[in-house]
């Protein structure tokens, strides 16, 4: 190690900038702050992700309660079980349009439940069976609409006269 | 100097420490940095990073137009940690408000379906884990966990759910409680509705929040394949309820019901009764949990006649005017003898006679005059004696013996479906060669197993044979028309506007050496004849005191009128043919 003596002058040009310094000093501490907020932000930001995650699952979840709700609605069973409570048969006489040839199929015909063919109450087991459809023909009268089928004689009407034609339509 | 010699050496003492110590931390640093470094990094993953295994869903399992018959959803298992017990405080208007274990308890345990005492038995206590309630459903796990208890936690888990119950449930079969499949198309397609289950790896904080960026998806989760049947689950609940509605009416020990349609050998419905709730297979009886159609043979008894009138045509044996003496009791050797199922004079019937009138007699006289070795022939043609390609798991190949196995009687009882079996599958298939002019399609149960995202993953193949002509399949229609237009009892199967052709069956059921008192009774049809699209074949077992297939029909219309109503099948606009003689002097008409 050497020691050599040098005039005051000389000394201060030695001397560390203290601009260099400072300079130094606050890229360092920009760069600190930076990589600080960039963290700040990550974390937060994984909350939220958390946060997000939560919610998606609690939506996951109430769309899964509605979909059972829905899948048993409309299950033939509680369909079946609302035509039967509502006093509705399957009528098996059915009445086809052909409307390339304007033809008509078939005699409609009333049908009750003494002679329906099949039972329209639910006689299939479904043990999923959870929300049903409640109303009945006393919960819909209540509600102030009319509960009744009228059954016409279209037999009778105008379309079967034509010689099992259909009228042709006004609109084509 | 003696200072400076004695600050020298304590220096050097100093420095020498120093060099030891830096020396001892380098080494140290090195080990940890460079020799030992991938062992400790891994250690310290190990211990900051969580794997979670991705559980990949069921696939569904879809009707024929895309309704759900099976799907996959969450179910949750309840559990408390009786140590962790203790008072729950909600925020109420900005008030902390306690409420005392009883009091939480009384909220909880009719979500959980238990009494109080019995909650309150669970929560006592200090260990770790007590099982609340297994499988609760989404909107009760909902519940549950709006009430805020810190000491609940739940395990979810995937489950089965079939929307629609028993419809269908007979083909769908079902899965165990941890998932495994155990019947049905459930087990047979396996490969296509199981998924892959994933694997993920992330790293997680001292709070447990997962550090971002730091997830590796060691394996992605696959979910499982849809299944798309050729079952119109309307048209199946609507058997399955004409069913039920007759099996009680009769008190018959099963009934079953197979829709075929005609030009594409496609299964539309395969009902029975009793059927299976896959949701709750436990409450079926083990034998009514598979598919009779399937899996159960039975000698069919007279629906065979008009397999045997098929044959007398194509062989060229007779045509559709020719007749034979059918008395109603014909002795034969060894002091056999075949009987009709009613007495009568000597009958002169023609094939169509044959069938309007069932005789047995009447099939013998047509059917002999054809070598054993050509019948047998035709019967494997048709498919009987062996399983279909549905490879539905326990099929059942019904009995069919090598024609060199046929005893005496086989040579003449097998015209008239005694001493084979069939199943009701096999049955509706011969049926459907004749409607569709001669040609047997393969069943076709399933249209395909589709990707999550609709890619198509597979479609059974499907063989088609030839059984007979054209000309004799469309012969043998009409022949079987005059069974709908004129039988006593086939009469009552007439679908109003259509052309149905079909034929009765009562037959006997072996018990033992010998019959037993009770039938199978069954009706199979086609309509419409002049563009045939469906059959029709229902079979009732051991119905009580039913000594005729007269019960048979009655379903039978109500399937057929169903389908036909349900496709939109314009109604017949031409009539059966008048020139073929069906009545007993081999004359057309009545």
């Amino acid at each position: 190690m050497r020691v050599m003596m040098l005039s005051a002058q000389d000394a201060r040009k030695l001397r560390p900038s203290m601009l260099a310094g400072a300079i130094l000093i606050i890229g360092i501490i920009v760069v600190y702050l930076v990589q600080l907020a960039l963290n700040m932000i990550l974390t937060q930001d994984a909350y939220y992700l958390r946060e997000l995650k939560i919610e998606r699952k609690a939506l996951s979840t109430e769309v899964a309660i509605i979909q059972e709700e829905v899948d048993s609605l409309a299950s033939p069973q509680n369909l079946a079980d609302a035509a039967n409570r509502l006093g509705m048969v399957a009528n098996p006489s059915s009445v086809l349009l052909d409307i390339e040839k304007d033809r008509i199929f078939g005699t409609p015909e009333p049908v009750s439940a003494e002679n329906a063919v099949v039972a329209s109450a639910n006689l299939v087991a479904n043990s999923a069976l959870g929300a049903t459809t409640e109303f009945t023909a006393s919960s819909i009268a209540a509600t102030g609409f009319e509960v009744s089928v009228t059954t016409s004689q279209a037999g009778s009407s105008e379309v079967a006269l034509v010689n099992g034609r259909i009228p042709a339509s006004p609109t084509r | 100097m003696g200072n400076h010699a004695a600050m020298t050496r304590r220096l050097s003492a100093f420095v020498l420490v120093l060099v030891v110590l830096v020396g001892a931390l380098g080494y140290r640093l090195v080990d940890f940095q460079v020799v030992r470094a991938d062992e400790i990094q891994e250690k310290s993953l190990e211990r900051r990073s969580q794997t979670q295994i991705l559980r990949a869903l069921r696939g569904d399992i879809l009707d024929a137009n895309g309704e759900v018959l099976a799907r996959t959803v969450f179910r949750y298992d309840v559990n408390a940690a009786p140590k962790n017990v203790g008072p729950v405080y909600r925020l109420e208007d900005g008030v902390r408000t306690e409420y005392s274990v009883e009091a939480i308890a009384m909220e909880l345990a009719p979500l959980l379906g238990l009494t109080v005492e019995d909650l309150l038995a669970k929560l006592a206590g200090n260990s770790e884990y007590s099982s609340l309630a297994r499988r609760v459903d989404s909107a009760t796990y909902d519940q549950i966990k709006s009430l805020g208890v810190p000491w609940i936690y739940f395990d979810q888990l995937s489950d089965r759910l079939y929307p629609n119950g028993a419809v269908a449930g007979n083909l769908i079969g079902f899965v165990s409680s941890d998932g495994t499949p155990l019947a049905g198309l459930e087990r047979q397609y396996n490969t296509c509705l199981a998924g892959v289950d994933g694997q993920e790896t992330y790293e997680r904080s001292a709070e447990g929040v997962r550090i971002p960026t730091s997830n590796i998806t060691t394996q992605p989760t696959q979910d499982g394949g849809n299944l798309n049947l050729t079952i119109d689950s309307n048209l199946q609940f609507f058997a399955q309820q004409v069913l039920a509605d007759t099996v009680d009416e009769l008190n018959a020990q099963w009934a079953s019901a197979i829709v075929v349609e005609v030009e594409t050998g496609k299964i539309l419905a395969a009902a029975e009764a009793p059927s299976v709730d896959p949701n709750n297979p436990a409450a079926s009886d083990a034998d009514n949990r598979g598919s009779k159609i399937i899996q159960f043979a039975f000698e069919p008894g007279s629906i065979m006649k008009a397999i045997s009138t098929s044959m007398v045509l194509d062989t060229g044996t007779a045509d559709e005017y020719d007749t034979v003496t059918a008395p109603d009791r014909l002795p034969l050797d060894y002091g056999e003898f075949i009987k009709d199922s009613f007495g009568h004079d000597d009958f002169e019937l023609s094939l169509a006679g044959v069938l309007r009138y069932s005789s047995n007699t009447g099939i013998y006289g047509f059917g002999i005059q054809i070598d054993k070795e050509t019948r047998y022939n035709y019967l494997q043609k048709y498919g009987f004696g062996s399983t279909t390609a549905l490879n539905f798991e326990g099929e059942s190949s019904g009995i069919l013996h090598p024609v060199e196995d046929w005893t005496y009687s086989d040579n003449y009882t097998h015209l008239f479906g005694q001493g084979i079996a069939v199943t009701s599958l096999q049955m509706a298939y011969a049926y459907q060669a004749i409607a569709n002019g001669g040609v047997r399609l393969d069943p076709m149960l399933v249209e395909s197993c589709t990707s999550p995202d609709g890619e198509l993953l597979y479609v059974p193949q499907q063989n088609a044979t030839r059984v007979v002509s054209e000309a004799t399949a469309d012969l043998n229609l009409l022949l079987m028309e005059k069974v709908v237009e004129f039988g006593g009892v086939g009469k009552t199967a007439a679908v109003p506007g259509y052309r149905v052709a079909g034929k009765t069956g009562t037959a006997e059921i072996r018990e033992g050496v010998g019959y037993g008192d009770r039938y199978a009774i069954s009706f199979y049809g086609v309509a419409p004849v002049e563009n045939p699209k469906f059959v029709v074949g229902v079979t009732i077992y051991k119905p009580e005191g039913v000594t005729n297939s007269a019960k048979a029909t009655p379903p039978f219309k109500a399937i057929m009128s169903q389908a036909l109503k349900h496709y939109r099948v314009p109604p017949s606009t031409t009539v059966s043919p008048d020139y073929i003689p069906s009545n007993r002097y081999g004359e057309p008409g009545a």
